[in-house]
């Protein structure tokens, strides 16, 4: 059941484009990473779909409540961590959460603030002023703050920008723990491998979406799956072996290395293997060249780059 | 739920408020400053050219108004009519105190949300424009509203302590009743919300600030169309100023609601 649904979405400034024509679909319980570069219009949309800002065309709807009609109602439904976190600094965590708790009908404050501020590590610090928290602490008390009232949809926009590589793990760690509460989370991020580590799919936007799949699907359609097989010593016995298999689309020898282009590597992989022993090969390793996310992500930029005028 | 809504922006701001000393002081000792400040001017006034005002022209149209409007003021000997004159000024300098807070207060209030960047999560929540705005403007307008019957009795009190107590009964009018309790709080209201506006559509507090300084001329009008016997405000036109200021109060909160752009804030403000 699709939670998000946003149907050819565009925001203008202007005459400037931010965001045009945007349509994806998001499960429940699932995560979407939303990539882009520098003002790709990534966190446009999540303040549309927030209910921040209201949208120049086109049409969504978030946990059933169609935007921007029924912001309010919405505003109940979803939680949404800015890329800066914005607190009251004089105040204690507790009473910043407080604070915000009480825009909400229906939600026991005292012990909503209190799970989560356990659930974020806070707890013990809870009476501390705001601005005495470091980055990391900031972030993870505006996560509390994001779902103080249970959201079924979470929008986080760069979760772990400007943190130090420790507490954006942390960061981390709470996403994908949230995400195994099966709530529907919109992440967007400049971080690759945060989304390669976090996201069900991902979306790649430069102001109208140039793709969105999984990444294992996204590296299947950009680039060629290959297997690398690491032998003790390589003789053409081997290599003639692995010419005649008839799945073997492309070989290429570098000293001990085969690199075999296959169609289906899950398949063929034990084949492949069976006949390099039988050739009397002595594997060291096999493994699958799998091309980073981030080259997927730049050749998709590049090819966006090539194609404008 | 707006009551607890509007309620709970109005507790935050005045922990805001009472936490930061300099606001603090705003609230607490400007109000003396402004009115000790024209006590200080009226003594030097009646002390070393009381009698000499008495001759002059504009006083004299204006004395002879002050009469009409209170009649006792006939009776009074040697510079007291020209002191009740003045004394009697303070029923608009008291108005001056909401006007100063709102611009030392509420002018930084969305201004310092959209800089901490409290601004853009407090606008995710489901709070409605105008519960933001009515409640940013009451946590100001309380307080000074209150500080402005507090200092009016002090002034009562220190006029008295001056040697002037016989003049009291002449400076508590039927118009000091209604300036204190009517177009004192559509004063306090009228600034309180200017400053919401100004906040919400300035760039920065100095700019917010600007469009207060809108209620302050209005005033000093009024003033110097009393002392110079131009007119004088009696009950009547009085009640009749509260009255166009309470519709003006409405006008300007749905204004406010109308300019308090959240997409503009948030999207144009850095």
């Amino acid at each position: 059941m699709s939670v998000i649904e946003v149907h050819n979405l565009t925001k203008k400034f202007g005459e400037r484009a931010a965001v045009e024509g945007l349509s994806l679909q998001v499960e429940e319980g699932e995560v979407l990473g939303l990539l882009g570069p520098n003002g790709a219009g990534k966190t446009t949309t999540i303040r549309m779909l927030a209910g921040i800002i209201a949208p120049s065309s086109g049409s969504a709807i978030v946990a059933d409540h169609q935007i921007p009609s029924d912001i309010e109602r919405l505003h109940e439904a979803i939680g949404l961590l800015t890329e800066s976190p914005g607190f009251y600094d004089r105040f204690s965590a507790y009473r910043n959460l407080e604070f915000f708790a009480g825009f909400y009908s229906n939600i026991d404050a005292p012990v909503q603030i209190e799970k989560y501020l356990k659930l974020m590590g806070l707890w013990e610090r809870r009476e501390n002023r705001v601005g005495t928290y470091s980055k990391g602490m900031k972030h993870r008390l505006a996560l509390a703050r994001a779902l103080l009232h249970e959201p079924k949809v979470l929008f986080l926009d760069e979760p772990t920008a400007g943190l130090d590589p420790e507490a954006a793990q942390e960061v981390r760690e709470l996403i994908k723990r949230l995400s195994g509460e099966g709530r529907t989370i919109f992440l967007c991020t400049h971080n690759l491998m945060e989304a390669e580590q976090l996201c069900h799919r991902i979306a790649v936007i430069r102001t109208h979406l140039l793709a969105l799949d999984t990444g294992y699907n996204l590296r299947n359609r950009f680039f060629r799956r290959e297997i690398i097989i690491q032998v003790q010593s390589l003789d053409s016995a081997i290599s003639e072996a692995v010419k005649r298999l008839a799945f073997v689309q492309r070989m290429q020898i570098e000293n001990n290395r085969l690199t075999v282009e296959l169609n289906e590597p899950e398949q063929n992989r034990p084949e492949l293997v069976k006949a390099v022993v039988d050739a009397g090969g002595r594997i060291m390793e096999v493994f699958e060249n799998k091309q980073p996310l981030e080259e997927i992500y730049l050749k998709l930029i590049r090819e966006e780059n090539e194609s404008e005028p | 739920m707006s009551r607890k809504r509007i309620l709970n922006i109005l507790l935050k701001e005045w922990q805001v408020l009472f936490t930061d000393v300099g606001s603090t002081m705003i609230v607490i000792l400007l109000p003396f400053l402004i009115i000790g400040q024209m006590l200080l001017y009226v003594w030097l006034a009646v002390n070393f050219a009381g009698d000499k005002a008495m001759d002059i022209g504009v006083f004299q149209n204006a004395i002879a108004k002050l009469q009409v409007a209170i009649p006792g003021v006939a009776g009074l000997s040697g510079a007291e009519p020209f002191l009740v004159l003045l004394l009697n000024q303070f029923t608009l300098f008291l108005l001056l105190i909401p006007v100063m807070i709102a611009m030392n207060t509420v002018t930084f209030s969305i201004v310092d949300e959209k800089l901490s960047g409290s601004l853009e999560a407090l606008l995710a929540t489901p709070v409605r424009t105008w519960e933001l705005l009515l409640g940013k403007a009451l946590a100001g307008a309380i307080p000074s509203l209150l500080m402005t019957w507090l200092v009016a009795g002090v002034f009562l009190l220190v006029i008295t302590l001056m040697g002037w107590g016989n003049l009291v009964g002449m400076v508590m009018t039927p118009v000091w009743f209604l300036s204190l309790f009517l177009l004192t709080p559509a004063i306090t209201a009228l600034s309180f919300l200017l400053g919401v506006i100004g906040s919400s559509r300035a760039k920065d507090a100095k700019n917010a600030q600007n469009i207060v300084m809108v209620v302050i001329l209005p005033l000093f009008g009024l003033i110097a169309i009393q002392v110079t016997g131009v007119a004088w405000l009696n009950t009547l036109s009085a009640l009749g100023l509260a009255v166009l200021l309470l519709v003006i109060d409405f006008i300007v909160l749905r204004i406010a609601v109308r300019l308090f752009q959240r997409e503009s804030i948030v999207v144009k403000w850095r």
